[in-house]
């Protein structure tokens, strides 16, 4: 589904970045994957290649069998908008569009028609169980709920792949685990290839696999080691992982 | 001063382009300000120091209006022990028919006491040096003095042939001397030519009359008092000025144009006045952060504001100067545009080829701009000064600058405008409708926020329907910023309104002119000595017209002599006609007055008919006795008749041939009417015409048709300034909209880039931009229109009161309206091209990052 083979990114201003070096990295469809790492190791580097926000400066990457190198700006987003959907930390919903017309943007932007934009952007708000919300400006949205109407919009064209920046970095512990088992409950429905960057060790270990950075290189790539039942809330001892 | 240096410094250089689009806006008040004021005075200055050069050593002048007065008047003046030397004068402007050239002004003068007023220094040519003897110049009539640039330009000689078209047909003039430059021979640029005074009479067929007399007093004589003793001397019909009073002539007549020139000038720099606010309103608040950091650093309040204010006076100077130039630049492009509109308009023809840079004036623009700056400033500075540290730096919070100003914002509207409702019902004081005017803007300026949120409002749900993301988000973000928009808006409202107002006066005008025209301007033909009805320098005798009945095919021939003479010191078209062959083909009713009656008294010589302007302008009724100085002495004749007549700007009086004759002495004739006879062809005749008089006279057969393509023309021409006015509005229109959406890209740079992540495409991003530029140029384009259906009010009854004196009718100039209306659109998405591109441009990755 995914496929990176030695992909680096290099950020060229007054001083050199090398933000990834030489990655190489697959994901099959359908697996939830975490990314974890310290800060400014390149996790949100990757997500945005991935994502096609940004190219590579070197390497190939590959989506549902197409690569992105050499694609047009347009060509790029028209890729995005058919493959994959993005939830960003700090949720980048646009305030003076209610929670459905932000859920509804990607159909628009698609050109739907008005009927089918708006049922699909019903079944979206139900899915993540905002539908009392829709009328509601983001303002009057509490974090969690903004985060949820940021997954509906990742959502709205079911792509096969979602990419999640940190999406609970901006929530409290709580309102973290329940978007976190929104995520994970999605995956399971939809069978989405989720991948995800977290800072969250107990998230990051419960998902199947794991890819840990550090200075722009893969430093690990394992299975995960705990499993989850109740959302969030690990089975096994934490202190097992290190 | 540090803080400039340390904070503002690096803020200019990083938003440069920005920084330069508020200076735009001072940059274009300045230029047109400086433009059109220099090029104007250019023209009257140069017609001052033409006057004044003309002049040399004279100390009093005596005329008669344009009329002349008979050569026995010199003897009476001469005989007067305090002066000196008196030496009779003519002097006309004549089109030398050479490309390029323009006009030649002669001077006709009588060389044997002449030099003890002006001093003609002379290059000694060698071969002819009679010329030092005055009596050789005198004794050949066919000698002409010419300057050196005339003769250099021209390539003549001293003894060199040239031919001239004057009254008694084709002449050839001999070069007889060429004068040094400087002094007198730099008058009317260079363009003058000396010759007898008596040759003069007849070349410009004036009879055995002087159009001026210039005198010198003996030493220790007082001025005023030989003043004095000369009008009782000569009476009341004649003027004894000094000469720079003359050129205060110039300034009465062109002062309609000067006017109006001024207004849009001054407009153009409190148009100016409004980008710059949007600019520094803008720049408040997307430096809050900055401010917040300075003001926790310790900043006060005070500090703050100087901090902008100072900004503002460097944004001024550099601005103003910058305008400067381009206003030179723009002054001399219009010169030559304006000397010879004033030229062909009011006759008082004027060669301007260089413009004078006033250094008063300059330093007025600068300053001028300067205080446009900063007051545009003020508020803006303000804001700044009231930033809340706090909130300044929670990230992604906004702080509402503006509560509680918005109403008591609309509070202040009210009840400016409910002044300005008052100052209407004291109409007939001037100065309340002046007033009334100013409060009306005013109150239109402190609504328009709210309007153009209201507009916006009501926009959103058409733009949605156009394009559900992209019209949403564009209506929103004029919803949500209207600081970023209001200057915008405000100014283009004004310029549109400036256009609008204009634009229907000029077309009401046009309507009553064409009108005229076509009902009162009936005759077939017009046989003038000039090309141009309004030249009178070269006069027709009497005896012409008893030739021209002769000519077969002419039905009716009328005799016309008009000039200028001085009415309560006002220089008046004065037209003197047989009125009995006038009411014949009278078409029009009088504006007031019986008819038949008023047809009658006039021709009796026993009233005058005015022209509805010079009624208005001057303040008179029917019945009012109007004092008319004549050369022998004052008439006192009553305005038996109010008509509509068009064909001078300042308004004209009619008296009937014999009672001019009579008193003026005068029997020359300015212009032919001529009425064909029935089945007559007009081609026929004017060949006939031709024919008889050939190159014994001259003169020139025009057409209805040509004359009134001429004044048609000529009223295109004087209306030009509303040209100029449109260029400012297409202009504060490009200036705005750019410089709202260069900020509104920045500001909604997430924005765009979230629509971009989501799917959308380049096309739909800059869709995005386009409507918001179509917006708010939607926005500014309604209350233009509407503010400019209440100015067009004002500005009627400005004309018909103030200005021009006609009365016309309020009509909406919805052609202006309609083409204004795609217009501005097209200019608003043209102005959103380059934004859109950079909207476009910018890395994804860096909009979507948090601030
Ligand atoms: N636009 C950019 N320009 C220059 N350097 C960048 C840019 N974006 C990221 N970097 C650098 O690349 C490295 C990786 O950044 P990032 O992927 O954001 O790390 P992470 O998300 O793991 O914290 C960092 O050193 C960062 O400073
Ligand atoms: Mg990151």
């Amino acid at each position: 589904m995914i496929e990176l083979a030695s992909v680096s990114k290099v950020f060229l201003g007054k001083r050199t970045v090398t933000a990834l070096e030489n990655v190489d990295l697959s994901i099959s469809r359908g697996e939830m994957v975490s990314i974890v790492g310290p800060s400014g190791s390149g996790k949100s580097t990757l997500l945005n290649l991935i994502g096609g926000l940004d190219t590579a400066s070197s390497g190939e990457i590959e989506i549902d069998g197409r690569r992105l190198s050499g694609l047009s700006d347009d060509e790029l987003t028209r890729l995005r908008r058919d493959k994959i959907g993005f939830i960003f930390q700090f949720f980048n919903l646009l305030p003076t569009l209610t929670c459905q017309e932000n859920v509804s943007i990607p159909l628009h932007l698609r050109g739907w028609p008005k009927k089918k934009i708006e049922e699909r952007a019903n079944e979206l708000l139900n899915l993540v169980g905002l539908s009392p919300r829709r009328e509601h400006l983001p303002d009057e949205l509490s974090g969690g709920e903004r985060q949820r109407c940021a997954i509906a919009r990742a959502l709205s064209v079911y792509p096969p792949v979602l990419l999640a920046d940190e999406p609970t970095g901006n929530l409290d512990t709580h309102t973290g685990a329940e978007i976190l088992a929104l995520i994970r409950d999605l995956h399971e429905r939809l069978g989405s290839t989720v991948l995800i960057v977290t800072h969250d060790i107990h998230v990051a270990e419960s998902c199947a696999r794991l890819v840990a950075l550090r200075d722009g290189r893969i430093e690990e790539d394992r299975a995960g080691r705990l499993k989850y039942g109740v959302p969030g809330v690990p089975i096994h001892d934490p202190a097992e992982t290190h | 001063m540090i803080l400039l240096k340390l904070i503002s410094w690096p803020y200019v250089r990083q938003h440069l382009p920005r920084w330069l689009l508020t200076i735009a806006g001072i940059v274009l008040g300045v230029a047109v300000f400086v433009g059109i004021h220099t090029a104007n005075q250019s023209v009257v200055y140069a017609f001052h120091q033409t006057v004044d050069r003309i002049a040399g050593s004279t100390q009093l002048q005596i005329s008669a209006g344009e009329t002349g007065f008979d050569e026995t008047v010199l003897d009476h003046v001469q005989a007067v022990p305090e002066v000196r030397v008196a030496v009779p004068v003519i002097e006309a402007v004549v089109s030398t028919g050479v490309q390029g050239q323009g006009n030649l002004l002669i001077l006709g003068v009588d060389m044997t006491g002449d030099r003890s007023l002006r001093d003609y220094d002379l290059e000694s040519s060698g071969a002819d040096d009679d010329i030092d003897d005055p009596l050789v110049f005198l004794a050949q009539p066919d000698s002409l003095m010419v300057t050196d640039t005339y003769a250099r330009e021209n390539h003549l000689g001293p003894g060199a042939k040239v031919p001239m078209s004057t009254m008694d047909g084709q002449k050839l003039f001999t070069i007889r001397g060429i004068m040094k430059s400087g002094g007198l021979s730099s008058a009317f640029g260079g363009n003058l030519a000396v010759m007898d005074v008596y040759a003069a009479q007849k070349v410009f067929g004036r009879g055995r009359k002087f159009d001026r007399i210039d005198l010198a007093l003996k030493d220790g004589a007082n001025l005023e008092d030989v003043r004095a003793k000369l009008k009782t001397l000569l009476g009341t019909g004649f003027q004894v000025q000094v000469p720079s009073a003359r050129a205060q002539q110039f300034d009465s007549i062109s002062r309609v144009y000067t006017l109006t020139a001024n207004v849009t000038s001054v407009f153009a720099l409190f148009i100016g006045m409004f980008i710059i606010y949007n600019t520094f309103q803008i720049a408040v608040t997307q430096r809050r952060t900055e401010i917040g950091i300075l003001r926790a650093l310790g900043a006060t309040r005070r500090q703050i504001r100087t901090l902008f204010l100072g900004e503002s006076v460097v944004a001024g100077l550099f601005g103003s100067i910058l305008g400067l130039l381009a206003g030179i630049a723009i002054a001399r492009g219009m010169t030559g545009y304006i000397a010879s509109l004033l030229g062909e308009i009011f006759g008082i023809a004027q060669k301007a080829d260089e413009i004078s840079t006033n250094p008063a004036l300059m330093t007025f623009a600068v300053v001028l701009g300067v205080i446009t700056s900063v007051v545009a400033a003020v508020i803006p500075a303000r804001s700044a000064a009231r930033v809340d540290p706090v909130q300044a730096l929670q990230k992604g919070k906004y702080q509402q600058l503006s509560a509680g100003e918005n109403r008591a914002r609309r509070i202040a509207a009210l009840i400016i405008a409910i002044l300005a409702a008052a100052c209407l019902l004291f109409e007939r004081y001037r100065i309340f409708f002046y007033v009334g005017d100013a409060l009306a803007v005013l109150a239109a300026l402190l609504l328009t926020p709210t309007f153009a949120l209201l507009l916006a409002r009501a926009l959103r749900p058409l733009l949605r329907w156009m394009r559900p993301v992209e019209g949403t988000l564009a209506a929103d973000s004029l919803l949500q910023a209207p600081r970023r928009t209001s200057g915008a808006v405000a100014a283009l409202m004004l310029s549109l309104a400036l256009v609008v107002a204009l634009g229907g006066l000029t077309r009401a005008s046009y309507d009553s002119i064409f009108g005229w025209l076509t009902v009162a301007l009936n005759p077939d033909l017009f046989v003038s000595p000039s090309q141009s009805l309004t030249q009178r320098d070269f006069r027709f005798p009497e005896s012409m017209g008893a030739q021209l009945r002769a000519i077969p095919g002419i039905g009716e021939v009328q005799l016309v002599r008009d000039a200028r003479i001085e009415i309560q010191g006002k220089p008046t078209m004065f037209v003197a006609a047989d009125i009995a062959d006038l009411r014949r083909h009278a078409t029009l009713p009088p504006v007031a007055g019986n008819t038949e009656e008023m047809f009658r008294l006039a021709s009796q010589g026993k009233a005058v008919l005015a022209s509805e302007n010079f009624a208005l302008l001057n303040g008179f009724k029917l019945g009012d006795v109007v004092d008319i100085p004549s050369p022998s002495g004052m008439l006192h004749l009553p305005i038996a008749g109010i008509v509509t007549d068009y064909s001078d700007e300042q308004g004209s009086l009619l008296v009937d041939r014999a009672l001019y004759k009579r008193f003026w002495n005068d029997s020359t004739v300015n212009i032919f009417r001529i009425y064909l006879a029935p089945g007559a062809a007009e081609a026929d005749v004017k060949r006939r015409i031709l024919d008889t008089f050939g190159n014994q006279r001259r003169l020139f057969v025009l057409t209805n048709r040509d004359v009134r393509r001429y004044i048609l023309r000529l009223t295109d021409q004087w209306f030009g300034i509303t040209y100029v006015q449109i260029a400012v509005a297409v202009l504060v229109a490009v200036l705005g909209i750019v410089n709202t959406l260069t900020v509104s890209i920045t500001d909604r740079r997430r924005e765009l880039g979230v629509l971009q992540a989501v799917g959308g495409l380049r096309n739909q991003v800059r869709g995005t931009i386009w409507l918001e530029a179509l917006a708010v140029g939607t926005v500014g384009l309604i209350l233009g229109l509407a503010l400019g259906a209440l100015q067009l009010y004002y500005s009627l009854h400005i004309s018909a009161e103030d200005m021009a004196g006609l009365r016309l009718r309020y009509e909406y100039p919805y052609p202006i309206a309609l083409w204004l209306l795609p217009g501005i659109l097209l200019v608003a998405f043209l102005s959103a091209i380059a934004p859109a591109e950079t909207a476009v441009r910018g890395s994804l990755v860096e909009a979507l990052e948090y601030e």
